[in-house]
């Protein structure tokens, strides 16, 4: 009964925004983690895809991800990134980042991580990983 | 293609353009010397006034039946008008009283009916041809009426034909709803406005649809009037000019020049008004009351806009909100695919709890699963912001072919094929084709706004007429088009993009060139036209067949209309379309985008600019 309480009250709460229904702002998690990749989600000619999934980071409603990549593992000096929106009902957020036009059979590092529109990094890096376009 | 055979096309094109150039030129002399001093581009007794039409076109790109169809909605649009004056004539007349004083009783329903006189009138444009009603019809959810136009040249021709746009109608439904633009400086993100680029801000009548409503009747491509006192100077002469009068209180008495009509009946962007935007000579006093008469001619045209004409809030999901009906098993699997898998309500935002999922062990839910309980309001299905959707460039797109001077010596497209479409980012720069920006302070987000669109509301996409109830083929079917550059034309395509935009699918082609053993738009997606700020919530969602035919199914519960009638929507004359496959909808109408120029620097170019070049 408590728990149902308190769910109706955080509704309440958040009827306000809903009634503008501009996206809202939610609680910044407290840990961003990845919970799966990062990963080669497609492998083509023209585009690459990088995929990973984290907890929902919350914050602002945009979200970067960010790929940092290069073929020498000590120089990830190239950057691709690309905006999602959060959805504050889902739990985790998947980030996926476009690169283009990649010469084959090349081994490229990278390492991933995402940020929120004014920047702000949600405090989670992966390795640096590679893989070999076909 | 080689170089040589390029060359050579290219000689080619220069040799007709300067040909046609040449000729328009005469014609504009001859035109001239006929009215010297004045505007007329006619002499006062010739019968037919009709300028010869603007035809920039290759055969194809006009649909064969254009004229045949602006005829009939024309006559749609006049039944319309004569039923609004009919609901004006039979409307007790409200009393005036209180202080601040008030119209008691009638006057809201008062307003909107002025609104809806003005939306379906056609001398509002310089050969007294277009009104608002005839690009935003209310049988197609107020967007665009013509099924052939819908599926080649996209934008809608305007009062001087055939002038036309470079994006699709959009459904005006519920646009009143959405906030002045704003930028907000936590997120760093725009909300709000109208229009596809937003540039309809809303900074000086506080209200975006208002000031949306100012706009077509002096864009060239539309309405085409040379002057925003056209309006009152035509009201004048409008058959519900009293009940404008009695409400607004405005007199409409403004002393006109004798050159007014003349002026006024010459579409804007005509040479001879050099850049002036006022070139009706007005005293001060009176160009001030033609403002406010301007400002009343945005208000009402928003208030029935925003009354239940138009925004009803009568869909099958509304009354499902309600707890009056109950969805079918495929709309109810659809609307959890929109909210979970789909990931649609991140950005067409379906009025949920934004409760966050409770932490874990009790509330982990599995990717992508929605918690949220639905909350009772009536949600916009839009979150007011602006996304790069990805859109590959539409070479059938009328704007492309107008790159050479018209009768009145205006081109709307100098730039041709190098013409792109930034959207939001070129108006947060003044931009080509935009409107300029009030707030310099914007202009410094340009370059992460680029490609970017407006977030439609999803409410009224599959609102057809009731002779055709469905946007999908086989039918029969009421050919739509969707998203700004109208390169998607029928749901399931819609969610077809969404769900395998960058999968394999993904070619580094452009449309029309999709390679052998490729579908377009089935196994084929070419380039986006801006790579810049792509949007990557969708593109990759894994959802199945079914799947995507069930969110199909959603969208149509989003119709208004169920509860209670939608009014005029029964106004459509023409012919629905049947067979084929909504997957390859409007394919046989694909043409092969030709060899691209780079993006014309005046539109690519313009500081600040982004880090990555738009091609
Ligand atoms: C020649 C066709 C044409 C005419 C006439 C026309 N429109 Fe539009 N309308 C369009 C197009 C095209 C767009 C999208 C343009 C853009 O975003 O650049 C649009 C957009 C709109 C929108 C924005 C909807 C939103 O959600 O932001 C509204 C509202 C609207 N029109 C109302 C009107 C009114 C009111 C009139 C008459 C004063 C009118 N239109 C006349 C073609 C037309
Ligand atoms: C990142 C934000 C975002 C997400 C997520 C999103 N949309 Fe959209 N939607 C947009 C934008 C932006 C437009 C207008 C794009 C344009 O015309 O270029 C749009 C347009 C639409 C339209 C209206 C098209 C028209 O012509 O009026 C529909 C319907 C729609 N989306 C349905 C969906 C569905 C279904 C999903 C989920 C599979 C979805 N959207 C996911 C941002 C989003």
């Amino acid at each position: 009964m408590k728990k149902v309480l308190l769910t109706v009250s955080i509704m309440v709460v958040f009827i306000g925004s809903l009634l503008a229904q501009e996206s809202p702002t939610t609680p910044r998690a407290t840990r961003v983690q990845i919970s799966q990749g990062p990963e080669i989600a497609l492998a083509g000619g023209y585009l690459t895809v990088i995929r990973w999934t984290v907890n929902n980071p919350g914050g602002g409603p945009v979200h970067y991800g960010v790929v940092h990549y290069g073929t020498d593992p000590k120089d990830l000096s190239q950057t691709a990134k690309n905006p999602i929106r959060l959805n504050p009902s889902h739990s985790s957020t998947v980030f996926r980042v476009h690169l283009y036009d990649l010469p084959p059979k090349t081994t490229y590092y990278y390492k991933v991580e995402s940020l929120d529109a004014n920047g702000k990094s949600d405090g989670v890096t992966s390795p640096v990983n590679k893989f070999t376009t076909q | 293609m080689n170089r040589r055979r390029l060359v050579a096309l290219c000689t080619v094109t220069v040799t007709v353009i300067l040909a046609l150039l040449i000729s328009s030129q005469t014609a504009r002399i001859s035109a001239q010397s006929t009215g010297t001093q004045s505007t007329a581009w006619h002499t006062g007794d010739e019968p037919d006034k009709t300028p010869p039409p603007y035809n920039p076109y290759p055969p194809g790109i006009l649909p064969a039946d254009l004229n045949s169809e602006i005829a009939r909605v024309l006559r749609e649009v006049d039944n319309i008008e004569a039923e609004a004056l009919a609901q004006l004539r039979a409307l007790p007349p409200p009393i005036l009283t209180g202080n601040p004083p008030t119209f008691q009783n009638t006057g809201q329903r008062l307003n909107v009916l002025i609104g809806k006189a003005l939306n379906f009138d056609k001398n509002m444009s310089p050969f007294q041809n277009r009104a608002c009603g005839f690009c935003h019809m209310p049988y197609a959810g107020f967007s665009g009426p013509i099924p052939s136009v819908n599926l080649t040249m996209i934008a809608y021709p305007g009062s001087f034909q055939f002038r036309a746009g470079k994006r699709t109608a959009q459904r005006y439904t519920y646009a009143p709803n959405f906030p002045v633009f704003n930028f907000n400086i936590q997120q760093e993100l725009f909300f709000g406005g109208n229009f596809w680029d937003s540039r309809a801000t809303g900074y000086m009548l506080g209200s975006p649809d208002e000031e949306q409503a100012q706009h077509p009747p002096v864009d060239t491509q539309e309405h085409a009037l040379p002057d925003t006192a056209c309006i009152a100077f035509r009201l004048e002469t409008a058959v519900y000019k009293s009940f404008f009068e009695e409400f607004w209180g405005d007199v409409l008495d403004i002393k006109f020049p004798a050159n007014t009509e003349e002026i006024c009946e010459t579409p804007g962007g005509a040479k001879i008004f050099g850049t002036s935007a006022t070139p009706i000579k007005l005293s001060p006093e009176d160009r001030a009351r033609a403002n406010d008469v301007y400002d009343h001619w945005g208000q009402s045209l928003d208030q029935y806009e925003a009354s239940p004409d138009v925004s009803a809030f009568s869909s099958k999901f509304d009354m499902f909100l309600a707890g009056d009906t109950t969805l079918s098993a495929d709309e109810m699997a659809g609307f959890k695919l929109f909210n979970g898998k789909g990931n649609c309500n991140s950005c067409h935002v379906d009025g949920r709890s934004t409760a966050p999922t409770p932490p874990p062990p009790e509330g982990e839910a599995p990717n992508g699963e929605d918690t949220g309980a639905t909350a009772s309001v009536k949600p916009i299905f839009s979150c007011f912001g602006s996304a790069n959707e990805g859109l590959p460039l539409n070479p059938r797109d009328a704007f492309y072919y107008q790159n050479r001077p018209d009768f009145f010596g205006f081109t709307p497209n100098p730039f041709g094929f190098g013409y792109r479409d930034l959207g939001l980012g070129t108006f947060l720069r003044s931009g080509f084709g935009a409107a300029p920006s009030p707030n310099d302070t914007w202009t410094q987000f340009a370059p992460t706004s680029d490609g970017q669109f407006q977030v439609s509301s999803a409410r009224d996409v599959a609102l057809t007429p009731a002779q055709c109830p469905t946007t999908e083929a086989p039918g029969p079917y009421f050919q739509k088009e969707f998203f700004h550059n109208g390169y998607i034309k029928s749901l399931k395509q819609l969610v077809h993009f969404y769900n395998t935009r960058d999968t394999s699918f993904a070619k580094p082609v452009t449309s029309g060139h999709c390679p052998p053993g490729t579908i377009e738009r089935v196994t084929c997606w070419p380039m986006p036209e801006v790579r810049n700020n792509l949007d990557t919530t969708t593109g990759m969602l894994g959802l199945t067949d079914t799947e995507e035919n069930q969110i199909v199914a959603f969208l149509m519960t989003l119709s208004d209309g169920f509860s209670r009638p939608y009014p005029d929507k029964n106004t459509f004359t023409g012919v629905c379309m049947t067979g084929g496959t909504a997957a390859t909808q409007g394919n046989s109408t694909l043409i092969p985008t030709p060899p691209l120029p780079p993006c014309a620097s005046a539109i690519c170019g313009v500081a600040p600019l982004p880090t990555k070049p738009i091609p």
